[in-house]
């Protein structure tokens, strides 16, 4: 499914268009606000290792086994409730999420536009096609055009490795991802937008993430300067830190 | 912050799907800076119910959020950790593991989560230093604050939206604007909502309905690009006659500047309409799908360019509204989570928790003000004994405040009064030029003995005049005026340190008398004419700098009025090139904290100004206190131009500069490619007196 070369033709752009008047019915009645947190969280990766089909089966559950190119950039939504846990484990309270997932062109003509897109997404899906030895190998830059253009130098980042379901075109195996995943230090998952594999929980795992940072970033600005002594000394020993921001 | 992308390589049935799917994300934005908006109003509201609002001196006894008494509380306990104030039991939020902070810092960490604004601080961080051949000039652009939720989408749209004069086929942009109305329509007039946040304020336009035309959201408008997805011409405005205004909208990285953080441009976008009105007829024309609004009124900021600073006369009186003095002081209030934290932090906290003498700051910062600290009103009696003298070697005035006698009862029914005396240089009202004695208790012939001291050169203390007031300090906060006494420094011998007495009288006529000194505004300007100055940046933007520039390097400001707790201000300059007192004009330095003698080093540039326009505009200055949970606080303002009165042919009321003012702007077109540098007075008020 290498597509890098591959110009849109008009009817795929037309059956493009008219993909989104459905979508736009559905996003009128989810423009009331009503969540607590908006999270925008970006795919990116080889163009055909199947962002689009990943996010349209986590946000509709289904499947199109069609390949269309993304032209540029798109997103969808989708809303879910987040449960934050307590320290102990015990469950917290419940956030209603909405997601805005942005779909970006893997293709290289389109480079120049979706990088653009990296710095206002809080989390990413990076992906590549468990097929595809090359989308894998890509990886690595995807990781540092992220590190260049992402809101900070550390962002939230899943590794994806997506079509887990033809196991029999494997050309990556889960050991050499899984160390990739783990020298940047992000989880991995192997995912499949046919079956529905993972992809639910790879997305709910980066929200985890981002959830976790973005109280630590509001923590430490609160506790920054604390000239108080008191009973209450303990609230930053409690949550560790490791790989965040300085924020 | 956002480069410009160059997308010119798109075909245009992919760019109107790109459109679609920006104008999509406009509306999820839109919806989220709603829902922003009620977020931060929930706050607000917490934050008026706490105690430690300015018009009391709180105690340090009370809990600072309901005010309830605590009694006999260890303060080390009871002090919420976020803001240091001291909170009684109920006001808290216990976390789980038993930590806990006060209801309104639980509620700005929620907001700042809730809001995205953790996320855009830290992107504002790491973008702020970006390097590069172009970083100074983009810094000389770049409005720091106000937009740090500008989305790459949004630049897109509007830089799709922007009308591009010289290529118009090949690009996206056009910005078909409906309007219809004429220059000075009267629901202008009506539109108070300047004093808003950005967040704020677009959620106002949100609110308002969808403006075809939008503002410089990339937000607004997704008819206006449905309409571009219908037919793609247009985009061949022409620049307008005069073209004074300001071009840095457009290119792509100052998009930020036409970022609605207030809705001022509103008044601007009308006014530019009649040259392309026709143009915008057809357009619509041939824009079947064009889709009805409600309030279809529009507004915009997208097409700065062809304007012609005459039309704009009209609804100049409206105008004015954001300039103090004349209205409401209320301007300016981009807050966003980060500041609200900061100042809720600052306001009165720690100052109140170190130190009993501290804790009346704020009672007194009010009677400087709005004389709401006097909550009695007494027929003054009495006099007050002093000496002065003026110690040449160390140039300081020194003032003993001996005794008053026979003051007023500030209770007439108990017999008390706790007087203390209080002394300033006037016109400097501000807190650092506050002396204040001891206070007595229970006596109205109070016996200080005390001196004050100011280190001032003789020849400026020679055009003050010391004003002692006393009062009556109440314990809540709510101290009584007792009399005042002034006395020019110029008629005053300084030889004879003989005890003078003089009797104390009611309040002068406020401050109407003498202008108030607000300190003073560095200021360095440079015109650069157009012909020198093209080559400086073709790169990115060479096509659309035509005319000169005009830069204004705001170096520093002396002596602000203290406007916050503990005798300092969060201060800025804002610019507007008047006529156009809108978004596209408007330039703000970035706040320097917690200083009465601010160095902004900041430069404002426009763009497109003719030699000759300079007679018909006016850079208005104004320095403000920056106070996200409230109105930011007028400090001061000037306003640079030839003050003859006139703009283009027309009486206007805001070509008023005098002195200084007048000769610095003249210097500067006497002198073009070079620094201009003159120390303008700030005027205490920006209302028109002048004419």
């Amino acid at each position: 499914m290498q597509s890098s070369g591959l110009q849109p033709d008009s009817a795929v752009l037309a059956w493009a268009a008219q993909k989104f008047i459905p979508w736009s019915i559905k996003i009128s009645t989810m423009t009331d606000g009503d969540y607590d947190y908006l999270i925008k969280l970006l795919a990116l990766g080889d163009s055909g290792v199947g962002k689009t089909t990943f996010l349209y089966r986590y946000t509709d559950n289904k499947f199109n086994p069609k390949f269309i190119t993304t032209v540029g950039i798109d997103f969808r939504e989708k809303r879910v409730v987040y449960n934050s846990r307590g320290p102990n484990g015990s469950s917290g309270k419940a956030f209603k999420v909405h997601l805005q997932l942005w779909d970006t062109a893997g293709q290289e003509r389109f480079r120049s536009l979706t990088t653009a897109f990296f710095r206002d997404a809080m989390g990413f899906l990076l992906m590549f096609d468990l097929t595809s030895q090359q989308s894998f190998l890509n990886v690595r830059n995807w990781m540092s055009q992220l590190q260049a253009n992402a809101y900070c130098e550390n962002p939230d980042i899943v590794l994806i490795g997506n079509k887990a379901d033809l196991s029999d075109q494997r050309e990556v195996n889960e050991r050499q991802a899984k160390d990739l995943a783990d020298k940047y230090g992000i989880p991995y998952f192997e995912t499949s937008a046919a079956t529905g594999q993972n992809v639910e929980k790879s997305v709910d795992t980066l929200l985890d993430l981002i959830m976790k940072r973005m109280e630590q970033c509001v923590d430490k600005t609160q506790v920054s300067d604390t000239a108080n002594g008191g009973s209450s000394g303990k609230l930053e020993s409690a949550k560790p830190e490791d790989r965040k921001c300085a924020c | 912050m956002s480069e410009a992308v160059d997308l010119s390589f798109l075909l245009d049935t992919e760019r109107d799907l790109i459109l679609q799917v920006l104008q999509r994300d406009e509306e999820l934005r839109k919806a989220e800076e709603r829902r922003i908006r009620r977020l931060k109003n929930e706050l607000l509201e917490i934050r008026r119910k706490g105690a430690k609002r300015s018009s009391q001196r709180y105690s340090e006894r009370t809990c600072a959020r309901c005010q309830q008494s605590l009694g006999r509380v260890s303060p080390k306990a009871n002090t919420c950790r976020g803001c240091n104030h001291l909170v009684c039991r109920d006001c808290r939020s216990y976390s789980i593991n038993s930590t806990w902070r006060c209801k309104v810092c639980i509620k700005e960490a929620e907001l700042k989560k809730a809001t995205g604004d953790w996320f855009y601080d830290q992107r504002v961080n790491r973008f702020a230093n970006r390097p590069g051949s172009d970083v100074v000039r983009l810094s000389l652009r770049h409005k720091p604050a106000a937009s740090k939720r500008e989305t790459v989408g949004q630049t897109l749209l509007q830089q799709a939206q922007r009308a591009d004069p010289k290529n118009s086929p090949g690009t996206w942009q056009k910005s078909p604007q409906d309007r219809r109305k004429g220059p000075s329509l009267p629901s202008e007039a009506s539109v108070p909502q300047d004093a808003k946040s950005d967040t704020e304020s677009m959620e106002n336009m949100s609110l308002d309905g969808y403006r075809p035309g939008s503002t410089g959201m990339a937000a607004s408008s997704r008819r206006n690009s449905l309409d571009k997805a219908a037919s793609l011409q247009e985009g061949k405005q022409t620049p307008g006659p005069t073209g004074s205004s300001v071009s840095t909208l457009t290119v792509p990285i100052h998009s930020r500047d036409a970022h609605p953080s207030d809705l001022e441009n509103e008044v601007h976008l009308e006014s530019q309409s009649g040259a392309s009105a026709d143009e915008n007829e057809t357009i619509f024309k041939k824009n079947p799908r064009r889709i009805l609004r409600p309030a279809d009124y529009t507004k915009s900021v997208i097409d700065l360019r062809p304007e012609d600073m005459g039309r704009e006369t009209g609804s100049l009186g409206d105008r004015s509204k954001s300039v103090p003095g004349l209205n409401t002081e209320m301007d300016e209030v981009e807050e966003d989570i980060d500041n609200l934290v900061e100042i809720h932090r600052r306001r009165t906290a720690r100052n109140s928790i170190r130190s009993g003498t501290s804790s009346s700051t704020l009672g007194s910062m009010v009677s400087l003000y709005s004389e709401a600290g006097d909550f009695g009103s007494v027929s003054v009696t009495g006099e007050i004994a002093f000496s002065l003298s003026y110690e040449l070697q160390t140039q300081t005035l020194l003032i003993n405040v001996k005794e008053c006698r026979q003051l007023a009862y500030a209770d007439e029914a108990k017999k008390r009064s706790n007087p203390y005396v209080k002394t300033y240089l006037l016109p400097d009202k501000s807190r650092q030029g506050k002396r204040k004695t001891t206070i007595k208790r229970n006596t109205v012939n109070p016996l200080y003995n005390e001196y004050l001291k100011y280190e001032i050169n003789k020849s400026l203390l020679l055009g003050r005049t010391l004003q002692f007031s006393v009062w009556h300090h109440d314990r809540f906060g709510r101290n009584t005026f007792l009399g005042e006494v002034e006395i020019p420094m110029n008629s005053w011998n300084f030889e004879s340190q003989v005890e003078e007495c003089l009797p104390l009288h009611g309040k002068a006529g406020a401050d109407s008398s003498s202008p108030q000194y607000k300190g003073e505004l560095v200021v360095s300007m440079k015109y650069i004419p157009p012909a020198k100055h093209l080559g400086a940046s073709t790169s990115r933007k060479g096509k659309w700098e035509e005319g000169g520039e005009l830069q204004v390097w705001i170096k520093e400001a002396k002596n602000l009025t203290a406007a916050k707790s503990g005798g300092t201000s969060d201060s800025f300059v804002k610019g507007y090139l008047l006529p156009h007192r809108n978004k596209g004009t408007k330039r703000k330095t970035p706040v320097a904290k917690k200083t009465l003698n601010p160095h902004y080093n900041h430069t404002f540039v426009y763009n497109r100004i003719n030699p000759e326009d300079l007679q018909h505009i006016c850079l208005e200055l104004t320095v403000w206190d920056r106070e996200p949970l409230a109105s930011n606080d007028f400090l001061g303002g000037v306003r640079l131009g030839i003050g003859n009165g006139m703009s283009n042919g027309q009486v206007v009321d805001w070509m008023d500069s005098t002195g200084e003012e007048v000769s610095l702007w003249q210097k500067m077109r006497q002198y073009p490619g070079s620094w201009a540098e003159g120390t303008l007075q700030l005027r205490s008020t920006m209302a028109k007196t002048r004419l």
